[in-house]
């Protein structure tokens, strides 16, 4: 029986996340953030999360390696790798660091993706239930609510902008990031737009009137979710005294 | 268009077997209920989509072969809330925003950005934020800066939307004026005055299907 037919609380999934995310944002070791990487793969395999995101998304590992090796010559230690005259391109420490990097960022990706099988809906009720404020669980909600629109939007205003007759393929490096900053106008106009109107619709609505908010959905944790989240901090820990023990 | 069928999803085919052509200086219409196609139909023409099956050819070219800069140059698409196709801080800069970007002498651009404001009746409001007139204004704004690029073709996606009277009219008697400059132009639209007033042609999107009118 795979996890994903358990139906895990949304608490416990984000404990999950969380755990996986401290481990990529402290671990300072190649081959610990790498075991890490691996244990994210895994349990986001066990949801049997689309992985048909990453071709969408390949873009943006273009980005993620463009960053990690900016990483690598801004920060040059170790021996010289490659360089041009005496520019130092590459290093063996920029290079691990790079790597590092990008590890870190699929750590946070992919152990995100474990949340995709719960409803914005289960989130904020998670939340709530453990004592988030339930304006700052709604507003997380709405956050997670808007990323595909904004992002349709950004890919809107990419087309608008070329069918104004711009071949952004034959604009030098340059030209071509100002015709990209051109994007945000739109963007943003849309974002301050849709929260004005959002505000005015909750507050209509009479969002806030009352401290407590009663809720239909009530979450319970099952045994399951209690061992798998004690299972998360445990390995976090573990994980964390073994580097600093290794250090 | 030729034979062309298109489908969000494999099971729900939106556009079946389409097959039309456009004129130059024509004006038709594209009608139909909310969820007929015809907003896909304008993006198949403008390339934003690519069809299932068939073709779609813009003067004889396959549109595929085409990017989206070069069908800017030669249809002018009208997006149906306009703020989404503006980048700039003022009127006068969106207009000449994509000139901006083709290598034309700052004087030239100047000269046509000034020539396109009065067509547009847009004086007054050069230095006036895009975002921060009414949507009358805004929409004339979206047009001139599409009409800079001397397009041969307009698409425009639900223009009478949130037009009163007075502006509708303004929309007509504009759209009329380009037709003698051989500047065909497609409607998408749910009105029906707007639709029988100014279009020579009207095509009713029904079930997937076209049913010329």
């Amino acid at each position: 029986m795979g996890v994903s037919s358990m139906k895990l609380d949304p608490r416990t999934k984000l404990v999950m996340v969380f755990s996986l995310s401290t481990l990529a944002v402290f671990v300072v070791d190649t081959l610990l953030l790498s075991i890490v990487l691996i244990i994210s793969i895994i349990v986001s395999n066990f949801f049997k999360e689309d992985w048909g995101f990453l071709n969408r998304a390949r873009k943006f590992i273009l980005l993620l390696v463009g960053i990690a090796f900016l990483q690598s010559i801004f920060s040059p230690s170790g021996e010289i790798l490659f360089g041009i005259k005496d520019f130092t391109l590459l290093t063996t420490g920029g290079l691990a660091k790079g790597i590092r990097v990008i590890l870190r960022m699929l750590v946070i990706i992919i152990s995100a993706t474990i949340m995709k099988g719960s409803s914005p809906r289960e989130i904020i009720q998670g939340l709530i239930q453990w004592k988030v404020p339930y304006e700052i669980a709604f507003m997380v909600s709405l956050a997670i609510r808007f990323i595909p629109i904004l992002g349709q939007e950004a890919k809107d205003a990419f087309t608008a902008i070329q069918l104004r007759g711009i071949e952004i393929d034959k604009l030098s490096l340059t030209k071509r990031f100002k015709v990209y900053s051109y994007m945000f106008m739109p963007v943003l106009s849309g974002v301050i737009h849709r929260a004005k109107e959002l505000s005015t619709s909750l507050e209509a609505r009479a969002f806030r009137a009352y401290p407590e908010r009663t809720s239909y959905i009530k979450l319970e944790l099952s045994k399951n979710d209690l061992l798998i989240m004690s299972a998360s901090i445990v390995f976090t820990i573990t994980m964390l005294v073994i580097y600093i023990l290794l250090r | 268009m030729n034979n062309v069928t298109f489908s969000y999803k494999k099971s729900e085919i939106i556009l079946k077997n389409i097959t039309t052509s456009f004129d130059k200086g024509e004006f038709a219409a594209l009608i139909g209920p909310n969820g007929s196609g015809k907003t896909t139909f304008g993006k198949l023409m403008t390339g934003i989509l690519s069809a299932n099956e068939g073709s779609v050819f813009v003067e004889g070219k396959n549109i595929e072969e085409i990017s989206l800069g070069n069908i800017g140059k030669k249809i002018g698409y009208l997006f149906q809330q306009p703020a989404r196709q503006l980048f700039n801080p003022t009127v006068k800069e969106e207009i000449g925003f994509a000139h901006s970007f083709m290598g034309k002498s700052k004087e030239i651009v100047e000269q046509k950005v000034n020539k396109i404001i009065e067509e547009f009746s847009l004086q007054g409001l050069e230095d006036a934020s895009p975002y921060r007139i009414s949507r009358g204004e805004r929409q004339r704004v979206a047009l001139a800066s599409i009409f800079i690029n001397e397009p041969s073709f307009l698409i425009l996606d639900e223009p009478t939307t949130g037009l009163d009277i007075v502006r509708k009219e303004q929309l007509s008697q504009l759209l009329k004026s380009l037709q003698p400059q051989g500047i065909g132009i497609i409607v998408i639209s749910h009105d029906k005055d707007f639709i029988n007033k100014n279009a020579d042609r009207v095509i009713e999107l029904y079930g997937g299907e076209q049913h010329e009118a």
